[in-house]
Formats: structure tokens, sequence, C-alpha cells
């Protein structure tokens, strides 16, 4: 599974609600994310990758496109499957 | 320079009270929570308090008060720990303490300085708070406060909670927050399974009853008795603003736990404590539930569901709540804003959440109706609805 994939299905099973997500998928605009519920998906993609996301790292992030390109930033050793 | 822009800064969005020319906020009441309600000089069916019980304009609680305040006056002018601990203060934690079925409580003035207070005493850095993602303002600010790691939960959704118990054995303590009754759309935490899961990852539960103490329970004495919670050794706070039809909040829980809140925690100590009147007023609405809670509550789940049946039948989207509150669900926001001056057009007072009160897309209007209202009263507010439900064109 590309990081791509693992990052959207990670959100998908952390939302209150089922939705359909895609790399262009906006947290707020699109998905209604409050502030827990963007910390949900922050411990969500720590625990799916191992890792320990600072707060700031996600402060300015809006879009789905937007986590994966910041993971792949911070986290270069992420393994795709 | 600077203070111009401060004050400047200092926006509120009300476009869309400005072009629905409708506020429902803030509104001017001029009588006591009675059947009708005066608002601006006009009669209106209040289905907006959360005076379930329907005590808080009750003869026998007003005399109670009148009476406390001729003996004892206004105010004690003094915090718990000094001149505020008095006769009528020290028998109310006692008493609300067997009510719930806890050992001791404290009271403070306020549910809100309750929950801020509480985990900004108990929690250290190297404590994990989990919390319900729809937990009260009040719990939110309060596990912010602390300092320490906070991981939220899927609403009610005890297998994500599992999920984060079985990766917190890094921390010092865990706690687990949640609420008994969550007010905007009435639904009941299954709190029962949430105990067992603290129990088995040693782990502390808290809860805020602030809905369901006066309300669920086979004898109106909350969330521990509603699950059958015999022994509960964690942590339950709740408002006494609500059923209980007065001011305050309580801190409950094991005689440990309260005498160390007493002597360390400083929202409860620095605060002056509840007047006198206050105290009496909830202890007569005490009396009165021991005495005709099982009236009372047959009465207020009446109204409950013929409320719902007749939203439901007249086209009403509501959400799926256990507790005795309606929750219209609307998902645009401007339907909401228009169905909400549309009900209150009409003359009934009801609760409109937008966000950040409630997710995006989840807008509601909420409706509790009181056992005071008169059956008749209820019957006016169906009519009213039906109509409104004709007239409506939701998108």
């Amino acid at each position: 599974m590309s990081l791509e994939e693992r990052v959207i299905k990670t959100i998908e099973e952390n939302l209150e609600k089922k939705e359909k997500v895609g790399l262009n998928t906006d947290l707020r605009n699109d998905l209604g994310l409050d502030s827990f519920a963007r910390v949900i998906i922050i411990n969500a993609l720590e625990d799916e990758f191992g890792i320990t996301i600072p707060d700031y790292e996600f402060k300015n992030i809006n879009t789905v496109a937007e986590i994966v390109k910041g993971l792949r930033e911070h986290f270069p050793d992420l393994k795709e499957s | 320079m600077r203070r111009v822009n401060f004050y400047s800064g200092l926006d509120i969005d009300l476009s869309l009270a400005h072009k629905y020319d409708f506020n429902p906020y803030y509104c001017n009441i001029e009588s006591s929570l009675s059947d009708p309600i005066i608002i601006d000089g006009k009669e209106f069916i209040n289905l907006a308090s959360n005076n379930y019980l329907g005590l808080a304009a009750d003869k026998r609680v007003a005399q109670a008060i009148a009476q406390a305040a001729e003996k004892y006056g206004a105010s004690m002018c003094g915090t718990p720990i000094a001149t505020g601990s008095m006769v009528l203060l020290q028998r109310l934690e006692q008493r609300l303490a067997n009510f719930i079925g806890l050992q001791d409580s404290i009271i403070f003035p306020s549910g809100y300085q309750a929950n801020c207070a509480l985990f900004l005493s108990l929690a250290q850095s190297e404590d994990l708070i989990i919390i319900d993602h729809y937990a009260h303002a009040s719990l939110v600010q309060g596990v912010r406060l602390a300092g320490c790691k906070v991981k939220p939960f899927l609403h009610n959704n005890v297998s994500h909670l599992r999920k984060i118990l079985e990766k917190s054995s890094e921390y010092k303590r865990v706690f687990v927050v949640t609420e008994s009754v969550f007010s905007t759309e009435g639904s009941i935490a299954p709190f029962d399974e949430i105990v067992n899961l603290c129990a088995e990852f040693d782990a502390l539960p808290v809860i805020d009853d602030s809905h369901g103490i006066g309300v669920i329970g086979r004898s109106g004495r909350g969330i521990l008795e509603e699950k059958n919670l015999d022994n509960f050794d964690g942590i339950y706070t709740a408002s006494l603003g609500k059923a209980l039809a007065n001011t305050g909040g309580i801190i409950s829980g094991k005689k440990e736990l309260i005498d160390y809140l007493k002597y360390s925690c400083p929202g409860f100590i620095y605060s002056t404590a509840l007047p006198p009147p206050v105290l009496a007023g909830i202890e007569a609405v005490l009396d009165i539930i021991d005495k005709e809670f099982p009236i009372l509550s047959e009465r207020m789940w009446r109204y409950k569901q013929m409320i719902s049946n007749c939203l439901i039948d007249s086209g009403f989207e509501l959400t799926e709540g256990q507790a005795p509150i309606t929750s219209i669900l609307i998902k645009d926001l401007e339907d909401c804003a228009r169905v909400a001056k549309m009900i209150h057009t009409n003359k009934i007072l009801a609760t409109p959440f937008v966000p950040p009160s409630v997710p995006p897309n989840e807008n509601k209007i909420r409706l509790i109706a009181g056992a005071n209202l008169s059956e008749n009263t209820i019957n006016k507010a169906l009519d009213l609805f039906r109509k409104i439900g004709k007239e409506v064109n939701l998108k």
C-alpha cells in the first residue's frame, strides 16, 4: 500500500462519520474537522507509522496531500507498505 | 494605537443574524420559568431551559430560598475554607454525595468551574487524559489547562477508546473523561462499558453528569444509578443548574479525593462559597425529587415522546437521543437559522446550536419540555410544530 493510501485509510478510519477521503480532501472545509478531530487524526497517523508528530507540524496543513508531503519531508524513512 | 487595534480586532460574525433579522441568543426574559414564560412582554412556550423536572419556579423551592435568605442573609462573604463553610453547605455536600451514591462531595460556584478546576489540581505532566471528542467545553478547557498529554476518542466509541488505552502504559496515570448525557443531541454515554475498560487498563473514569443528575436513573440519581454502577471509584462532576434548578457545580467521589481537593484545589479554595439561599433551594429540590420523582419523570418523558413523534410526523429529522431532549437536526446553516426564527415567531423558545458548539453541517435546534408545563401547553406546541412543518421548505 502506498503512503498516500495508508494516510487516506487511516483518516477514513478515524472520522466520526463515514466519508470518502481523497488527496485533495480539505480537513476543515470538506470534512469539517475541529481541533480535537485533527488531534484524533494526528494520533492515529502516529500509531500507524510509529512516529511522533510535533503539534506545530500540522498547524498549517489543510489537505490530505499536504499531510503526505509533510510526512515525506519530516520522516523520509517511512515505508510505503 | 495598540488599544485601538485591540478593540477593532474583537470581531463577532453576526451576518446570519442580520440576514434573517433574528438573533436567538441573549433574549430578554421578564418572568420566572413559568408556563408561559414572558419575553419582551409576550407569552412564550418554554422549550429551551434545562429545567427538566420543572422545579425552577416551584413555590416550595422559592419559599425555602426566601426563608434561608431571611435566616442567613444574602451571602457568607467568604470562601468555603473560611466563613463560607456553614451548616447548609456542609449538609448539602454530604446530601448530594448520598443522593449520587458516593462518599463525599464539594460544591463550586458553577459546573464549568468545577470541571476546569478539577484537572488543574489533579493531572500532572506525566499523565494522559483521554476525552470524548464531543465533551463539554468546560471539560475541554479543563484538560487543556492540565498541561499533560490529551488524546480525544471518537464520540461514544468504546473500540476507539480501547485502542488508545492499549497504548497508554507509558503514562504515569490515565484519566478517561466523558459526559453522561450529551446535551445537544441527547445521547447517553456507554459509561458502564467505559468503567469496565478503565478497570481493565488501570485508568480512572471521570464523568460529567450535568444533564443526568435528577433526570436519568430509576429515582433520578443520575448516570451511576442508570447504569447500575455501585462502588464507582472514579470522579463525578455535575452542574446544579439543570434538573436541580439552581446554580453551582459539584465534584464527588471518594473521601480521600474530596479531602485532597478541599486543601489543594485553587478553583475551590479561592472562590466565594455559594450563598445560603442557593443551598437551601437545592435542598428543597432534593426533597421534592425524593417524594415526587416518579410523577415528574413520567411527565417529562411523555412530553419528550409527544414532541418527538409530532416533529417526525411533520417531516423533521431528529437526532437519536435517549435522554428527555429532542433535537432537530438541520444540515444547512441557513435553514437552521430560518427554522429557528419560525419557531421563535410562533412563540416557542428553543435553543439553536451552530458551529463551533456542534460540528459543521450538524446544526441542531434543541427542545426540552420541563415537567412544569401543562399538557395543554404541549398540545399547543405540537399544533405550532405541525404548522411550521407545513410552511418550512428545507434544502
